[in-house]
């Protein structure tokens, strides 16, 4: 059982991630370099605990004891009594790399180095370490409080012992973990990736409207959302980034080639929910 | 233009055939129909249902439950015909002049599927529509291999999928208004309501929903995770109703095969083809289930 969790960064997944920890009884350390972000990421945990109390799904005693248990820190060498680090920083493969090297000479020979990339090679992240056994990936999904799946992916080089301790975290956490190999967008943004692609697709050939094929795909198809719908809230530029980068991972394999009418709307700042408007309108009152 | 235009298509859908004349028998056959009575006798609307298992069961159960007397032609050479337990569904291979509307759902075999629609054209009155499946073939191609093109009008049909509340029906250029009207007024008897899609192979589900499942089949047979993990993840991480893996045993892995053998060859890209694991267990069969 993990009793010390460090967690680098304190955007919304780090912080959704260390919430998570610190609800499991995991002591945890949460860092950023940025203060302020440190203390906007406390102020959302914060309002969320208070919130899953006002639900009745806990208790003000149990908030007050997770919130107690997070440490917020800036300084990389607090991180250093951690039995598995996560990493959720920017998806940037130079900085995760270089990261990763000041975290392996920080922390224990045994400590577990994991990081929540959707995108980035596991195997490339460790390429800078001396001991990349230890390295994994840990992806939550967003929120991660209340998601329940966590991808283990295994790099080239990791060890079966920690894809098992991995999983076992994501177990205590009350996650459900499962175990992919290090290949672009893991499971599932790869195997998501017909859903958007096909859909753009038969829209471009005009074979049916963005609310034919929503409704096609959630009354026929029983999804929840439409795809259309779905890009809208993820955010067009954010869904056009992944198939981009499953795209160049995979050397241009065309399953996996972006649409152009994607990417005309990502050039007119039709990013969808966030910017008002996507493949539908949010700005107007119904 | 001829045909399905002539039956004064106004109204119910069970009125616009030979019934047009006939205002007491219409009535009583649209008040049927509508609320899905099943009883013995004459006076219900025929529907013919020839094509392949199980889509042909489902569609049989789903119009008799609706109130149609429905004959169907089972022409599986691998399975024995079911025991459907109703009195309203009877097995024949002919066809009466008083059927009201012909179904063909055939999505792995076009020859068989030829000659089924080939027949009911001959058999069937000239003002009666036929709703054919065109999953794999369009319904502008099934429409040239039958004399009265007009009346032939394409819908998804895949198995396990015939209760839920929409169709999505393909029109060809042949179609007339009044052709579409009548398979709208007849899916609607059935509890379906309809979208018009454009008549291309894949339509608009199956072309989707195939695709996930050849991009979940290339990541197994990359052994990228087991398909137990791939289902979990599917559902878990993008709320998918079903695992790829699971859905694809559901609905039967060589209807999925053949849809998307269909794709390949209409579209001729490489971004359809087949995984090649996907095809070998729509030869052999699955040789493993999900746990």
């Amino acid at each position: 059982m993990v009793k010390h969790l460090g967690v680098v960064g304190a955007g919304t997944m780090g912080g959704g991630i260390a919430q998570v920890a610190a609800l499991s009884k995991i002591e945890v350390v949460l860092y950023d370099i940025n203060d302020t972000l440190l203390r906007q990421a406390l102020e959302r945990i914060k309002a969320d605990l208070k919130k899953g109390v006002e639900k009745g799904k806990l208790t003000q005693e149990q908030t007050t004891e997770a919130f107690a248990r997070i440490h917020p820190r800036t300084h990389l060498g607090d991180l250093g009594h951690s039995e598995v680090i996560v990493e959720a920083i920017i998806e940037d493969l130079r900085v995760k790399r270089d990261l990763f090297k000041h975290l392996e000479a920080d922390s224990k020979p045994t400590t577990i180095l994991a990081s929540n990339t959707s995108s980035l090679s596991i195997t490339a992240i460790a390429s800078g370490v001396r001991h990349p056994e230890r390295v994994v990936g840990m992806h939550f999904f967003n929120p991660a409080h209340i998601m329940k799946l966590v991808e283990v992916v295994q790099g080239t080089q990791t060890s079966a012992e920690t894809v098992q301790r991995t999983a076992d975290l994501a177990q205590q956490l009350g996650k459900t973990p499962v175990v992919a190999k290090d290949t672009p967008g893991f499971i599932v943004n790869r195997v998501a990736r017909p859903l958007y692609g096909e859909a753009l697709r038969l829209l471009g050939e005009n074979v049916a409207s963005v609310e034919e094929i929503d409704r096609i795909m959630k009354v026929e198809g029983g999804f929840a959302m439409g795809p259309f719908e779905l890009m809208d809230l993820i955010g067009i530029d954010v869904n056009l980034a992944v198939t981009q980068s499953v795209y160049d991972q995979n050397f241009g394999e065309p399953r996996y080639r972006p649409h152009p009418l994607q990417k005309k709307m990502v050039d007119a700042g039709m990013l969808g929910r966030k910017t008002k408007r996507g493949f539908y309108r949010y700005d107007e009152t119904k | 233009m001829p045909g399905c235009s002539e039956g004064k298509p106004k109204g119910d859908f069970i009125g616009t055939t030979r019934r047009s004349n006939d205002p007491v028998n219409k009535k009583r056959s649209e008040k049927k129909s509508e609320f899905g009575r099943s009883s013995k006798g004459s006076g219900h609307a025929k529907a013919y249902i020839v094509g392949e298992s199980p889509m042909v069961e489902e569609y049989a159960n789903l119009c008799a439950t609706k109130g149609y007397d429905v004959l169907v032609q089972w022409n599986s050479p691998v399975k024995p015909a079911p025991d459907f337990g109703r009195a309203s569904i009877r097995q024949t291979a002919v066809i009466p002049p008083d059927v009201s509307v012909g179904i063909e759902l055939t999505n792995n075999d076009s020859a068989v599927k030829r000659k089924n629609l080939q027949k009911l054209d001959k058999s069937l009155s000239p003002t009666v529509p036929i709703l054919s499946s065109s999953v794999t073939v369009t319904a502008m191609e099934q429409a040239g291999w039958i004399n009265q093109r007009h009346r032939l009008v394409g819908f998804c049909a895949l198995p396990t999928f015939s209760e839920k509340s929409l169709a999505e029906v393909a029109p060809t250029v042949f179609s007339p208004k009044e052709t579409i009207e009548v398979v709208r007024l007849f899916l609607g008897s059935i509890g379906k309501e309809i979208v018009l899609v454009q008549d291309r192979v894949g339509m608009v589900l199956p072309r989707i929903l195939c695709q996930i499942m050849n991009e979940a089949a290339f990541a197994l047979q990359e052994d990228v995770a087991s398909p137990r993990d791939i289902d979990t993840a599917m559902k878990l991480g993008t709320n998918y109703p079903y695992g790829p893996v699971e859905w694809a045993n559901r609905i039967g892995i060589h209807h999925v095969y053949s849809i998307l053998a269909a794709m390949e060859h209409d579209l001729k890209e490489d971004r359809y083809r087949v995984a090649p694991l996907l095809k070998q267990m729509a030869q052999a069969g699955p040789w493993w289930k999900p746990e």
